[in-house]
């Protein structure tokens, strides 16, 4: 695990799935629990990614947004990307080329705008369970 | 008495005129080259309702030639290639398709002019004019080129079969005539090519028309498609044979679902082809991309995923009834190794 100040780099794994994401949210579950977390998520070494991982990612973004905090992502592979964009959560999550720039975005950002996207973030949400209900 | 031989192979065109290949080799590069539907070339994948292959022997019959010689690689899956043998035309299987045309050349004594066609590229071509070319001409051999160079597509006089050469041999070394083809060509040497090709299709920049009813301006659904009333089509598009698009569907953006899919509740296909026999599951949005049972190509970002889920993707040989709609969405990427994970996160 990198910290940069109070911005948290977590390094993903390179096989993000059920298995992985147990080991994973064990180190996560605390860096959850305190107030406005800001993290970051460096999928720079994920080669696999099932819905395991992307759920695991929803989650820690649901639970930061409810601290009013935020998660986001960096270095994400094209293949990565291409599989966020088909389960339609990758509208969800700013994501930065590298975790340098997306630490620094944090700092970019007032404090009083995160709970302000908060609203935006849950409404998409709300229309992500409106969906699995649905089916 | 003018013949058509056709060849459908795996050989790229590199391979045809660097003359690696040889009616006596076959090819393995392309089997490589053909990744998003192994051992098919992209002429035999199904475009608006029928293959390319298939629409070419359509204008070739259409050209008044007394018989047509399909010669296909064995190894070719027959996926819908829109070769049947008719009274006028013969197809044969071959590990050497290049070879047993040959054979049969050799051995037809009656055939005056023919003309030889490898399926691999979409080419409007005027069949008469280029007939009418080659007489004028009063070479052996005259071959079709467009801008970018030449194209696998050559007329040959009896004169010019030499006892004991093989056909792709003569075309190797012959110094053809260059006829110039003034129309559509679409060289299909990637899927990023049969996409364009579907889209110059639907936007009427080419001649290759979808095979179904345009029910209204811009969409064609073909009659045996099941398009839920609550789905939304956006023209230009095309629902192929027993396609069934599901409620809250949004198909558009010059997108094209071939024969028996299924795209599922509530997802949006944008600027993307669903190749036939391709179940597309359940909330999903695809975009730019081609679709091959479990194969998902995208052209945005060049990047081919095989998802190991089958609630996501997969070959649509299921039947519906079996499907769990409520199993957990289960996909990955990275190759066929992974296996679908048995739990969602804790």
């Amino acid at each position: 695990m990198l910290t940069t100040g109070p911005v948290v780099v977590m390094q993903m794994p390179e096989q993000l799935n059920s298995t992985a994401v147990r080991a994973f949210m064990q180190d996560m579950q605390p860096l959850l629990e305190i107030h406005r977390p800001r993290i970051v998520f460096d999928c720079s070494q994920v080669r696999y990614m099932d819905s395991a991982g992307v759920e695991m990612i929803l989650h820690c973004l649901e639970e930061a947004m409810k601290r009013d905090g935020d998660l986001k992502l960096a270095a994400l592979s094209p293949e990565s990307e291409v599989v966020l964009e088909l389960m339609r959560v990758a509208r969800v999550f700013e994501a930065f080329a590298t975790s340098d720039e997306a630490v620094r975005s944090f700092n970019a950002v007032p404090a009083e705008g995160v709970s302000q996207e908060a609203t935006w973030y849950a409404n998409v949400f709300g229309e992500m369970r409106a969906v699995k209900q649905a089916t | 008495m003018l013949s058509a031989i056709v060849i459908v192979g795996l050989e790229t065109r590199r391979e045809v005129e660097s003359g690696v290949l040889s009616e006596n080799t076959t090819s393995e590069f392309s089997i490589e080259a053909t990744q998003l539907q192994q051992s098919t070339p992209l002429a035999c994948v199904e475009v608006l309702g029928r293959s390319v292959v298939g629409r070419v022997i359509d204008e070739v019959r259409r050209a008044d030639v007394n018989a047509i010689s399909v010669f296909v690689d064995a190894r070719i899956a027959p996926r819908h290639p829109g070769i049947e043998p008719s009274a006028n035309i013969t197809v044969s299987n071959s590990e050497n398709p290049w070879g047993t045309a040959t054979q049969q050349l050799a051995a037809d004594v009656e055939t005056g002019t023919v003309l030889v066609m490898r399926a691999s590229a979409y080419v409007e071509l005027d069949l008469v004019d280029f007939l009418q070319f080659h007489r004028e001409q009063g070479k052996a051999v005259t071959r079709a080129f467009d801008h970018e160079g030449p194209l696998d597509i050559w007329i040959l006089d009896r004169s010019a079969i030499a006892d004991g050469e093989g056909l792709l041999t003569i075309l190797q070394r012959s110094k053809p005539a260059r006829y110039s083809v003034g129309g559509y060509v679409n060289r299909l040497e990637h899927p990023r090519d049969l996409r364009r090709l579907v889209v110059d299709g639907l936007t009427s920049r080419c001649r290759l028309r979808p095979q179904a009813s345009e029910i209204r301006p811009g969409v064609w659904i073909d009659e045996s498609a099941q398009v839920n009333p609550d789905a939304r089509i956006v023209a230009p598009t095309y629902i192929g044979h027993g396609s069934r698009i599901e409620a809250q569907c949004l198909i558009t953006r010059c997108s094209n679902v071939e024969s028996n899919c299924q795209v599922d509740y509530g997802t949006v296909v944008e600027d993307s082809s669903i190749l036939s026999n391709s179940y597309v599951g359940i909330g999903l949005d695809l975009s730019h991309s081609i679709v091959d049972g479990n194969n998902l190509l995208n052209l945005e970002r060049n990047v081919t995923l095989e998802i190991a889920d089958p609630c996501v993707i997969r070959p649509n040989r299921v039947a519906r009834k079996e499907r769990n709609r409520h199993s957990p969405v289960i996909f990955g990427f990275g190759g066929s190794q992974f296996r679908p994970a048995e739990e969602g996160p804790s």
